[in-house]
């Protein structure tokens, strides 16, 4: 449990917001480039901030402040010719990557992107999406840095066939062996977790002890401030970010990069269109629906009885919770070990931004940025007496093989 | 899932459903009273259970929980409540821990009348 006035300092981020300060010297994912479809000016509704992405006269893109009514919709989303710019709004830079306009709205020069795989791989090994969550950004951030929660929210009471898994998370066979990802989560649901603090953020390891001697390592990772690199498959990982719209509604923005064969962009992208609603990418099953919920698939099939895919669980869990979790109610876990880790480093990075002390900040320790690489995220079944060794090797062997340098 | 609201109760025992509202394959209601949300369930011995509406661990919502093993069980890490709102159960957190016994949700009685479900608010939450 914590204070109401803790919980309202790391969770809200309009102007001036202590968190909101934080969040404002990194770049935010802040429109995805199929946005730009939409005409000369694209909303964007970022940190609590109306705004639109235009070309200025110079002809570069900037993200300019848009006028806005103060009742429009949290996702407002006007047409290109009833968007009028306000030219004493702030104006902030812009920079794609890999299908990613990433804008930053804080003091001084941007800092330099790190040499993450997402980053770094080429435009043909990489898709990029967004959806909606309607609740505060924090509680979507710490869904995605607690493993436990996989063996509970995702179980399946059914493993499907992993050859159909394309594109899903947690549906490939772990490792290299043929046993479903989801059977593995449901048979040993108390990993131990434990968290190392890195330059990017957090590493998370969670070890699940199997039969004969074997154990399933997962590596996963929080990037300061508000993303995190998971796997996804034995191919693909996943970088999100959980990227503030105001205080209570979010956008995630996932980088799916493919350590193997190009990414069939097509098939992600149909697959995520048949779930979400344009043009503000708001999921088709919601609470106005109750997330299609079904009592007879719970009992049968699903953990959640809201479908397979695990997106709409996260979605279900975090939404639940009610705009900003009350984390005056709450009682954590051992289980939360990185929760109550990354909370700490959010408030050291607070205070070091209220002190004027920038260079304390994850990533702009004045090292060089362009260095940071990976960082490493992937499932992997050892043997118990050398997993460390086992899972780095693991990743080390994807990396070699991959066609675009992926080394670290 | 909208709650079905119960805002201006006058007595300390107010009727917040009828028995037959829970004649379902899934006993289960969320129900909104003046000072908060709750769930209404009945467990497997046939007994009420109104408690709390969100889960002590992370908040979660446990009108979507699980009805198995007597209780009720919060879909996001397992934790399980019995009808009088106790944590019974905690099955992501090391063995043999015992956190889950000083974990209780907030619990109201219930007691049935004349096909009626009714429901001993606290004196605090009595509007005029
Ligand atoms: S939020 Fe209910 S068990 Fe974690
Ligand atoms: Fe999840």
């Amino acid at each position: 449990m914590i204070s109401q006035e803790l919980n309202d300092q790391i969770t809200r981020v309009g102007p001036g917001s202590e968190a909101g300060r934080v969040l404002r010297h990194y770049w935010q994912p802040a429109l995805l480039r199929e946005e730009l479809a939409h005409g000369d000016k694209v909303p964007v509704n970022l940190l609590g901030e109306r705004l639109a992405l235009i070309r200025d006269a110079s002809g570069i893109y900037v993200l300019a402040t848009r006028k806005a009514s103060a009742d429009e919709k949290p996702t407002h989303y006007p047409n290109a010719r009833d968007i009028v710019i306000d030219p004493d709004g702030p104006a902030y830079p812009v920079t794609e990557r890999n299908g990613v306009i990433f804008a930053y709205m804080g003091p001084g020069d941007p800092p330099e992107f790190p040499n993450f795989d997402c980053f770094r791989a080429p435009e043909s090994h990489v898709f990029a999406f967004k959806g909606l969550w309607q609740c505060n950004w924090l509680q979507a951030l710490e869904i995605g840095i607690d493993p436990a929660h996989a063996s509970f929210l995702h179980r399946f009471l059914e493993d499907e066939d992993p050859k159909e898994s394309y594109g899903k998370q947690f549906r490939d066979s772990a490792a290299d062996t043929n046993i479903p990802m989801t059977k593995i989560l449901r048979d040993y649901p108390r990993p131990d977790i434990s968290v190392d603090e890195t330059e990017y953020g957090l590493k998370i390891t969670a070890l699940r002890r199997m039969e004969n001697d074997l154990i399933h390592v997962r590596v996963t990772n929080q990037i300061f401030p508000e993303a995190i690199c998971i796997p996804m498959s034995r191919e693909m990982i996943i970088t999100q970010w959980h990227v503030p719209i105001d205080d209570e509604n979010c956008y995630w923005f996932t980088m799916f990069t493919s350590f193997r064969d190009p990414v069939n962009k097509d098939l992600m992208r149909e697959q995520r269109l048949k779930e979400h609603a344009l043009p503000d990418y708001a999921p088709l099953k919601n609470k106005a629906n109750n997330y299609h919920y079904d009592p007879d698939e719970q009992a049968r099939l699903t953990y959640t009885g809201m479908g397979l895919d695990i997106n709409v669980h996260d979605q279900w869990a975090v939404e639940g919770m009610g705009p900003i979790q009350d984390r005056t109610q709450e009682h954590l876990g051992r289980s939360d070990v990185a929760i109550i880790r990354y909370r700490r480093m959010l408030r050291q990075a607070i205070a070091a931004v209220a002190d004027g002390r920038f260079e304390d900040l994850p990533m702009q320790r004045g090292e060089s940025v362009a260095q940071i690489s990976g960082p490493l995220s992937n499932d992997s079944i050892a043997d118990t007496s050398d997993w460390q060794m086992a899972s780095h090797a693991a990743d080390m062997a994807r990396r070699s093989a991959c066609p675009w340098d992926a080394r670290v | 899932m909208e709650g079905r609201s119960v805002k201006d109760p006058t007595a300390a025992w107010t009727v917040i459903a009828r028995v037959s509202d829970l004649d379902a394959k899934r006993p289960l209601l969320p129900i909104t009273l003046a000072s908060g949300r709750y769930v209404l369930f009945r467990d497997e011995e046939g007994e009420l259970g109104l408690i709390g509406r969100h889960c002590p661990h992370r908040g979660a919502d446990l009108c979507f929980g699980r009805l198995e093993d007597n209780g009720l069980r919060c879909p996001f890490h397992g934790w399980h409540f019995d009808r009088t709102g106790q944590c019974v159960e905690q099955p992501a957190e090391p063995e043999g821990s015992k956190m889950y016994t000083q974990i209780k949700v907030p619990m109201i009685p219930v007691k049935i009348v004349d096909g009626n479900i009714l429901a001993n608010i606290p004196e605090g939450e009595l509007s005029q």
